[in-house]
């Protein structure tokens, strides 16, 4: 279903690209979340004090509690994997809320956005398996007994291919069908506000997506570091 | 953030994520003997292997649950 009105296509449209910037919403909105990010990343640490101030205050919050979270659920090896994983929560979480904006897309609406996020957040976790086991890395895939190789090995890697598809449909889907019932609404009764408690829901939906992309993606890091079973 | 709260919130991503992956590992498993039977024109015998090999490891993650549930 077709967008009816997106602002970053118009903006794009003064350079001559509209026709591009139509096709690809999910790109350019996911430069306008980069830019967000990096502008807020800027504000919180232009000027860093000992006594936080008011912006501060609110950074150091969110970062250093989940830092803590990351760190009791991997250990204290996942420290060094958390910058990863705070960034893709909150790109997730700024990209799930400009659903909620008239004339924005939310960049995660789109398969394309979320088959990469899950691609970097398992391929980092078996990176990070590899770093810590060496190459021993590879009992993680062979199962207990070694008469069975054969039968745990596509097995395993088909349980492994079913994690970056699981993350991948899970943000997806909820994002796309947010959209698509907000867009539904909105031309059957948007005189009326009917959109107005979907989108209202669509702020928890946001931050629970937002929130459990990046549990899972702990998770696999956890599952990476921890021993072979 | 409490640390029973984390423990909590992290039993509750594993499970709640049990149900998509049994799904998806079965088409993934179906999806890989289509494709392969396509490949060495084999036509129906890989796809059930591979339809086997996607239920069976659906339901290692199951199995593997079900072991850490015991825990409770």
């Amino acid at each position: 279903m077709e967008h009816p009105y997106l602002f970053l296509t118009s903006v794009f449209g003064l350079f001559g690209l509209e026709e591009w910037a139509a096709h690809h919403p999910h790109v350019t909105y996911m430069w306008l979340a980069m830019v967000i990010l990096i502008v807020f990343g800027w504000l919180a640490g232009k000027s860093v004090s000992l006594v936080p101030e008011t912006a501060q205050n609110v950074f150091e919050v969110l970062i250093s509690g989940m830092e803590e979270f990351v760190v009791s659920i991997t250990g204290e090896e996942g420290r060094k994997s958390y910058p990863l994983l705070i960034s893709i929560f909150l790109f997730v979480l700024v990209g799930n809320l400009m659903g909620l904006v008239p004339a924005f897309y939310p960049p995660t609406a789109s398969v394309n956005t979320t088959m990469a996020l899950a691609l970097i957040a398992v391929g980092w976790s078996h990176v990070v398996g590899v770093w810590h086991h060496g190459f021993k890395y590879i009992k993680h895939f062979l199962g207990p007994v070694p008469l069975m190789i054969p039968l745990f090995l596509p097995i395993e890697l088909i349980a492994h291919t079913a994690r970056v598809l699981s993350l991948t449909f899970r943000l997806f889907g909820n994002m796309m069908g947010h959209e698509l019932v907000v867009l539904i609404l909105l031309m059957l009764g948007g005189m009326f506000l009917a959109p107005l408690p979907v989108m209202a829901m669509g702020v928890f939906v946001a931050l629970v997506q937002a929130f459990v992309f990046f549990l899972l993606s702990t998770m696999y890091i956890a599952g990476a570091i921890e021993e072979a079973h | 953030m409490k640390k029973e709260t984390g423990k909590n919130l992290r039993e509750l991503g594993y499970f709640a994520s049990l149900g998509i992956s049994v799904a998806l590992s079965i088409f993934i498993g179906l999806g890989l003997g289509l494709w392969l039977d396509k490949k060495f024109d084999t036509d129906p015998v890989l796809m059930f292997v591979g339809l086997a090999l996607g239920i069976v490891a659906g339901f290692s993650n199951i199995i593997r649950a079900g072991r850490k549930g015991k825990n409770y």
